[in-house]
């Protein structure tokens, strides 16, 4: 999953990449409303944290913009004014959530986590796809009961996945919500990853869980579907 | 001690006690103009009816040619009295009992008061000749004596009357005027009342004063409306400086703790090595360090601007040179100039005394140098000048980067302004900086200004009275900041 930060405060900016980071997401940073808006605008993040007061372009004008352009990224603003009336009329123009500073780090990653979840059609922290569980909060994965080591990269593909379930994700898609600019990545590393990712689901007695569809990408196999 | 005066009342009891003087003035007149008529007419009968019993007395045919009195045709009051005699003092007749009167010599009729049992009676004494037989031998000539009277209860009685349908008339024209009075006074008076109640309205969440039309065009409240609309006005801008500097306040707080409180939440996520820690440990003091400086120039700002206590004696206790505090300011700011390649020019021309505590003196100086070089690109050049005038001293700061907006211009000096809608602190600063020299130049009677120099560049003026503060100099400075 990859978030898109915008906040000119260089010194909270960085502590919110680094917690988003920790949690296992991929974050892309914005100092200023133009370059936020034009970010937000390539349409790859699966959040965007937004604050209201920024140079260039306002946090309220860089909203309106995404949703006048018909992107229905989540996006939860993080506000350092009074007022509900602001509050009101920012989730009017379309914000999904807010935090008001000063806030709990934790508070904000739960959120975003929760805002990503519920964009993609899951309200719980527990997603399942056919015998495999995969727990956001613990960052684990489970296949029959037995739990399984994944490398973080390895967990984000395998989340990506389970949240498009019967969706064919390419590796271009992998790529962009998985990994930030300050990342180097070809798809051949997503290959790779992909290839351990599968081996390590494939415990005795299953069947291989990811397809890979030749030029087009991979899919989460539903094994009930063959029932 | 709450006593409270109605105008209302107070002018309707001003022109009642008025109308109530000039009333018991004019009851006063005309009693005495009526008793006068009245006695006049009073008199007037007594002198007829006794006329006409002096009429009455005739021969009395006999052989003494005496008269008698002939009371046919003749009337007299019921309770009059009278008595009319001859020279002889032969009663001819009477009524009653009439005193005894003495007459004037000259004959004219002489009216007398007199008491008979209790009651006033007015007498006329009247002298008559009588000639009886004046056929023979010019006749027998008889003085006759007529003593006359009325009681003058009834000529009383009238005046009182009279007096009473006055009085009466004063009373109800009084209640008439007063109950008169006391609408038209209200009526009059609701202008106030509209204003008053239309003052009322105003609160802090709610600043609209619209004076009503009414007291709008009442000449006498004209100036208390546009006193009140004045007063409204200036007390609406400040307080909404103050809820913008409180805002303004929470939002600068609150980055910075949502700063440190982020960076040791970061820190608390999982286990780190030492180095993490002692590193995260590091950037939160910096942050504090930051909150630190925010509420410290917070602090001094507010201190600033307090109304400067025992005005005079405690400013003129406290002044410095301002010279050593330019060089001062100037040389603690060398580092950060050669950092930036930046070149200082300085020239004092004279010295100058000011009536600045010298820490606050430095403050500006320091503050405005510093922003000078701020906002001068590397390599260029910051000109300090301080010159001495009569009786103030003036100290410009020139700098060569890109001068102020026309957008800026007004804002520079309220707190947190930096010119970018994000206050964004890359900068650096707080955005207190200005607004702490606007205090300390405002609070001794300077002035400072930013203006931009044609050549390029802003160039600040700061103006600031010389000690012993000249009592009414009308100091102005300017800045210019770029």
């Amino acid at each position: 999953m990859r978030v898109l930060l915008i906040e000119d405060e260089q010194r909270l900016a960085e502590n919110i990449v680094a917690a988003l980071r920790e949690t296992g997401l991929a974050v892309d940073h914005a100092p200023d409303g133009e370059t936020g808006s034009h970010l937000a605008g390539q349409d790859v993040y699966d959040a965007i944290v937004l604050d209201l007061m920024l140079p260039l372009k306002s946090g309220q004008s860089v909203l309106r913009d995404l949703r006048r352009e018909k992107l229905h990224t989540p996006v939860l603003i993080l506000t350092a004014q009074e007022g509900k009336e602001s509050i009101v009329e920012l989730l009017n123009a379309g914000a999904d959530d807010y935090l008001s500073k000063p806030f709990d780090l934790g508070e904000l990653l739960a959120r975003v986590k929760a805002l990503i979840r519920r964009a993609k059609g899951v309200s719980t922290s527990v997603l399942t796809s056919s015998d495999v569980e995969l727990n956001t909060v613990q960052q684990t994965v489970r296949r029959r009961g037995h739990f399984l080591e994944l490398s973080p990269t390895e967990y984000r593909i395998l989340e990506y996945l389970i949240h498009r379930p019967r969706a064919i994700v390419s590796k271009q898609e992998l790529l962009e919500h998985l990994y930030d600019f300050d990342w180097e990545h070809h798809s051949n590393v997503i290959e790779a990853h992909v290839s351990n990712l599968r081996r390590k689901l494939n415990i005795p007695g299953t069947e291989p869980l990811i397809e890979t569809l030749r030029h087009r990408g991979y899919r989460l196999r539903e094994e009930n579907s063959g029932l | 001690m709450s006593r409270s005066i109605s105008l209302t009342r107070r002018l309707t009891i001003t022109v009642l006690v008025l109308e109530l003087t000039s009333a018991i003035a004019l009851i006063g007149a005309i009693t005495v103009h009526e008793r006068h008529t009245q006695f006049r007419a009073f008199d007037a009968t007594l002198e007829a009816t006794a006329q006409s019993l002096m009429g009455a007395v005739q021969d009395a045919e006999d052989g003494g040619d005496n008269v008698m009195l002939d009371m046919r045709g003749v009337e007299v009051g019921k309770d009059a009295a009278f008595r009319v005699e001859d020279e002889h003092g032969r009663v001819l007749g009477f009524m009653g009992n009439p005193p005894h009167l003495e007459a004037l010599p000259s004959g004219a009729p002489v009216f007398q008061n007199v008491k008979i049992a209790g009651r006033g009676y007015r007498f006329i004494v009247l002298h008559g000749l009588r000639i009886v037989d004046p056929g023979t031998a010019g006749g027998v000539r008889h003085n006759i004596t007529i003593v006359y009277g009325t009681p003058v209860g009834r000529v009383w009685h009238r005046v009182l009357e009279a007096i009473r349908f006055f009085a009466i008339a004063t009373a109800i024209l009084l209640g008439v005027t007063a109950w008169v009075m006391v609408w038209l006074l209200r009526k009059g008076l609701s202008p106030v009342h509209e204003l008053a109640r239309e003052a009322e309205r105003i609160s802090s969440s709610a600043w609209t004063f619209d004076a009503p039309a009414s007291a709008r065009e009442t000449v006498e409240l004209r100036p208390l409306t546009a006193a009140l609309e004045a007063a409204v006005g200036r007390l609406q801008r400040s307080f909404e400086q103050q809820r913008r500097f409180t805002n303004d306040a929470a939002h600068e707080l609150k980055t910075d703790v949502a700063i440190i409180k982020s960076s040791l939440q970061l820190l608390q996520m999982r286990k780190r090595s030492a180095e993490e820690y002692s590193r995260g440990l590091a950037l939160s003091l910096d942050d504090i360090t930051r909150l630190e400086m925010t509420v410290q120039k917070m602090l001094t700002l507010a201190r600033l601007e307090q109304p400067a206590e025992g005005n005079g004696s405690d400013s003129v206790a406290q002044s410095c040179s301002l010279r050593d505090v330019v060089e001062d300011a100037v040389h603690q700011s060398r580092p950060l100039a050669e950092l930036k390649g930046i070149s200082m020019s300085v020239e004092c021309s004279a010295d100058a005394r000011v009536p600045i505590d010298s820490r606050d003196a430095l403050l500006l100086c320091s503050n405005i140098v510093l922003n000078a070089l701020q906002h001068s690109p590397d390599g260029m050049n910051v000109h300090v000048r301080l010159t001495s005038e009569v009786d103030s001293a003036c100290l410009t700061v020139q700098d060569q980067g890109e001068g102020v907006s026309d957008e800026d211009r007004p804002y520079l000096f309220e707190p947190f302004y930096r010119g970018d809608p994000s206050r964004s602190r890359k900068s650096g600063g707080t955005g207190l900086g200005l607004s702490i020299c606007k205090a300390i130049c405002e609070r001794v009677g300077g002035s400072i200004e930013i203006s931009n120099v044609t050549a390029g560049g802003a160039i600040v003026t700061v103006r600031l009275p010389v000690k012993p503060p000249a009592a009414d100099s009308a100091l102005s400075a300017s800045v210019n900041v770029q």
